[in-house]
């Protein structure tokens, strides 16, 4: 498999992503965008560094495995509605997606980086990714659809930091990894706390708390 | 390696953090906390009094946040260092019982963490040489104040103040943020190292920033709107804090940085001199119409700043026109006065605190004759109240003589309105501080109890006593030593831009010496008489006071304070007086209403601070409570951050 079409299955799953209307869907889309980026390192021919080669099997691992299946858990104990319910419509968030990944390919052409052997795509892709997991935190109003964004927040920053995989130690990037587990998992448990406190998972209720 | 002084001044900062922190440990550990505190206070006051006797300046750099930072103990630290471990050591003693840990609502123990704290801050403070650690000192201190204030916030006017003092101190820090930048960009690091060289533009604006800065702590007007309500807000022996050191900050600030110039551009020396008289008669003509007299105090307090701002403003002239002797006496005056504010202030707000806890009112209308129900205040708050009023032998007398000196060789030497204006004011607030101060005292402790409250009035036990005797001895001590003092003076002027520190003591001493060589004779002469006259057997039976023959008098036929004062302050703006025409030849009973604000502080400058706060509402609208919001916000900023460089390319070429 080449790099080039895993980046393009990439930028195709974000847009899956926001133009879904269903929080289990939204899930699988994302589960699979970070599997995806998991086998990334090895298409790019980095397969022969042991310590990226664990890396990538441990980031398949938690986001394929571990993730899904907190998230999972969180839905069925909240009994959260299926529906995404976000606040910009489906349309208009995918006019916006698209609009996004035609910043990053401009951003990424004029910006002062040296991919060096990198695939030219690697960075617009890192971009677009990171603007759509920006897009969905801020459009959708399910404290689960939040994780998701986040989930698509951080697949971007990995992305980015494929980038420089090779002088990057091994230690940042299971940095990274820990700190989106700890993440959705306290998400997780927060969510099941709004829920218990306000009756619903909808965020809107947070600003009852505002200072 | 720090050498010994900065080893005791961190030591000291670091018994007074520790002592804020015990308080929180309980009861039992209040007792360590007073001693860790007396402790710090010790070793701050040797080391500050061995590092105005050392000829050099002992320091310790080191690196923070990456940053180049310094800490140095020079003659003109250690010159704020010593009254602020004085008082605090002082007040931290009268605190155990005047306001005790046990007090409602925990307060015993918020004021016992903020008082250390505040004075581990300003010790901090009065060392740093870096623009950075100054500024995050500056806001630590401001903000145990905030809390101090906030003593008693069950009271809604205790919550106003506490709200005031904030925005005003917030509004200085702003300015003094942008006094540091300008600064990092006159001197090239944020190290605060004098200046070589010629002159700059930039210097104009430091200075300006730095007046407004450090003249919304130093409470210049009309930046002073903020202190009566403040220091009658909070717990006496930290009203003493705040009023002898907190104030003393901006001081510190104004000398520390104008010293840092190479030379004071013209005008600004004449502008300070011009503003401290405006201040000082400011404040005295508002004390004098005050029925509350913790904000007596406080307008008092403004008066004294505003005399010391005119000795910094004689000082800058100097170093404008190139004269090291009005130097010499301006900042000479500025620093003698800072020491003996903080001794005869704080024990004026000790003895208020005193009268406070015997009977639970600040109203002075309401006492009276408390001068036969607690004699030994009286005697201990009497050299005080001669110290303000700057009457011979004691300290503030000298120091007001040789701003005196200083502003009448001013008038030769080209700034002859400033000099002349600031003259003519500070006699005015001598003698209206003489009325303010006798109309106190005569209200107070004179006539017979007006209330209840009076009645029962009783001398504080000694461990509050103790620390206002020490006082009243520093009182009498400063004014009869002063001579000796001179050379301190002047070796703390030099931080300030002296360039010769031995010319205040060549100049004055001679003078000085026979002054309180006079004093001294004239002291003995008095208390020879006093001791003679103690010698004759007592008259038989005292009568009371205000008998004159009637048959039955009451307390209310007395003076009181406003009748007292009414002949000066009837010039007052913002004093409106209600009052029905009598009529006919048998009146009825009727009533006169005599109300006092401050016009300019309370009336314009609180006002207008109120209208700002309600339009700064507006800004809240960035703040839904929205997390989606939030995150927009940053993709916003983040977007901003990488378009910028495409932009400006296209933009700027």
């Amino acid at each position: 498999m080449s790099p080039d079409l895993l980046i393009a299955l990439v930028m195709l799953t974000n847009f899956t992503l926001v133009a879904t209307s269903r929080i289990n869907k939204a899930i699988q889309v994302a589960v699979a965008q970070g599997v995806l980026l998991g086998l990334m390192p090895i298409a790019m021919g980095l397969g022969r560094h042991l310590h990226i080669l664990a890396m990538a099997v441990a980031a398949v691992a938690v986001k394929g495995w571990l993730i899904p299946f907190l998230l999972r858990r969180a839905m069925r104990e909240v009994q959260i509605q299926r529906e995404v319910d976000p606040f910009i419509g489906y349309t208009a968030s995918l006019l916006l997606c698209a609009v996004g990944t035609g910043l990053s390919l401009i951003l990424a052409h004029s910006l002062p980086l040296n991919p060096g052997a990198a695939p030219p795509f690697l960075v617009p892709a890192a971009l677009a990714t990171l603007f759509t997991g920006f897009l969905l935190l801020v459009s959708r109003r399910k404290a689960l659809t939040q994780v998701v964004g986040y989930l698509v927040l951080e697949n971007g920053i990995y992305l980015f930091g494929l980038l420089l995989v090779e002088d990057m130690p091994a230690l940042v990037e299971t940095g990274i990894l820990l700190d989106l587990f700890v993440g959705v998992f306290v998400m997780g448990i927060v969510i099941h706390h709004i829920r218990a406190a306000f009756d619903s998972t909808d965020i809107r209720h947070l600003a009852e708390l505002k200072d | 390696m720090p050498t010994l002084d900065v080893t005791l001044i961190l030591a000291a900062a670091g018994c007074w953090a520790v002592a804020g922190l015990l308080p929180l440990a309980g009861p039992r550990a209040d007792r360590g906390g007073t001693f860790l505190g007396v402790l710090g206070s010790l070793l701050g006051a040797g080391a500050a009094l061995h590092a105005l006797l050392a000829p050099t300046a002992p320091g310790l750099s080191f690196t923070f946040w990456g940053a180049p930072a310094r800490i140095e103990v020079d003659a003109l630290s250690a010159a704020f260092l010593l009254p602020l471990h004085l008082v605090a050591g002082l007040a931290i003693l009268y605190g155990r019982e005047y306001w005790p840990l046990s007090a409602p609502k925990g307060s015993g123990r918020s004021v016992r963490v903020f008082f250390a704290s505040q004075v581990a801050a300003m010790t901090v403070l009065f060392v740093v040489r870096q623009g950075l650690l100054f500024l995050v000192a500056w806001e630590a201190m401001a903000v145990s104040a905030f809390f101090l204030i906030q003593t008693e916030h069950e009271r809604p006017e205790v919550r106003r103040a506490g709200w005031i003092y904030l925005a005003a101190t917030h509004a200085g820090t702003l300015a003094l943020t942008a006094m540091v930048i300008l600064l990092a960009h006159r001197t090239g690091s944020l190290l605060w190292n004098p200046v070589t060289g010629t002159g700059s533009p930039l210097d104009a604006w430091i200075l300006l920033l730095a007046m407004v800065g450090f003249g919304f702590k130093m409470g210049l007007f009309p930046l002073h709107f903020w202190l009566p309500s403040a220091h009658a807000s909070s717990p006496s022996h930290a009203s003493a804090l705040l009023s002898a050191v907190m104030l003393k900050a901006g001081v510190y600030g104004l000398l520390r940085v104008s010293g840092l110039l190479p030379t004071i551009p013209r005008g600004f020396g004449g502008g300070l001199l011009a503003l401290g008289a405006i201040t000082a008669v400011w404040g005295v003509g508002n004390a004098l119409a005050q029925r509350d007299y913790k904000r007596l105090l406080a307008y008092s307090s403004v008066e004294n700043l505003g005399i010391i701002a005119m000795g910094i403003g004689l000082g800058w002239t100097g170093r404008a026109i190139h004269n090291p002797w009005l130097v010499a006496l301006g900042f000479g005056a500025a620093l003698f006065h800072v020491w003996n504010h903080s001794v005869f202030k704080t024990l004026l707000f000790f003895g208020a605190g005193s009268i406070l806890h015997a009977t639970g009112t600040r109203d002075m209308e309401a006492l009276g004759g408390l001068g036969r129900r607690m004699p030994r205040t009286l005697l201990l708050l009497a050299p005080a109240i001669l110290a303000v009023a700057a009457l011979p032998p004691f300290n503030a007398f000298l120091s007001e003589w040789i701003l005196y000196r200083g502003l009448f060789a001013s008038l030769d030497q080209g700034y002859p309105w400033s000099g002349g204006l600031a003259l003519v004011a500070l006699a005015l607030t001598g003698g209206l501080a003489v009325v303010a101060f006798a109309r106190f005292f005569g209200t107070v402790f004179l006539g017979n109890p007006r209330t209840d409250a009076a009645v029962h009035a009783h001398d504080p036990s000694p461990t509050m006593r103790t620390p206002m005797a020490v006082l009243a001895g520093l009182c009498l001590a400063l004014g009869l030593a002063s001579p000796l003092l001179l050379p301190l003076l002047g070796r703390a002027a030099g931080g300030a831009g002296l360039t010769e520190p031995g010319l205040l003591g060549r100049g004055l001493g001679h003078d000085l010496r026979l002054l309180t060589a006079l004093e001294a004779l004239l002291l003995t002469l008095a208390a020879l008489a006093l001791a003679w006259l103690r010698r004759q057997p007592a008259a038989a039976e005292r009568p009371p006071t205000w008998d004159c023959g009637y048959a039955a008098p009451t307390a209310r036929m007395q003076y009181t304070g406003s009748s007292f004062a009414d002949p000066w302050a009837a010039l007052l703006p913002g004093r409106s007086v209600r009052m029905h025409r009598l009529k006919g030849l048998f009146p009825k009973p009727h009533a006169l209403h005599i109300e006092v604000q401050d016009a300019v502080g309370e009336g314009l400058v609180v006002p207008w601070f109120v209208r700002m706060a309600a339009r700064a509402q507006r800004l809240r609208r960035l703040q839904p409570g929205y997390l989606s919001v939030y995150v927009l916000y940053v993709l916003i900023a983040l977007l901003a951050a990488f378009l910028w460089p495409l932009l400006r390319a296209r933009l700027l070429g």
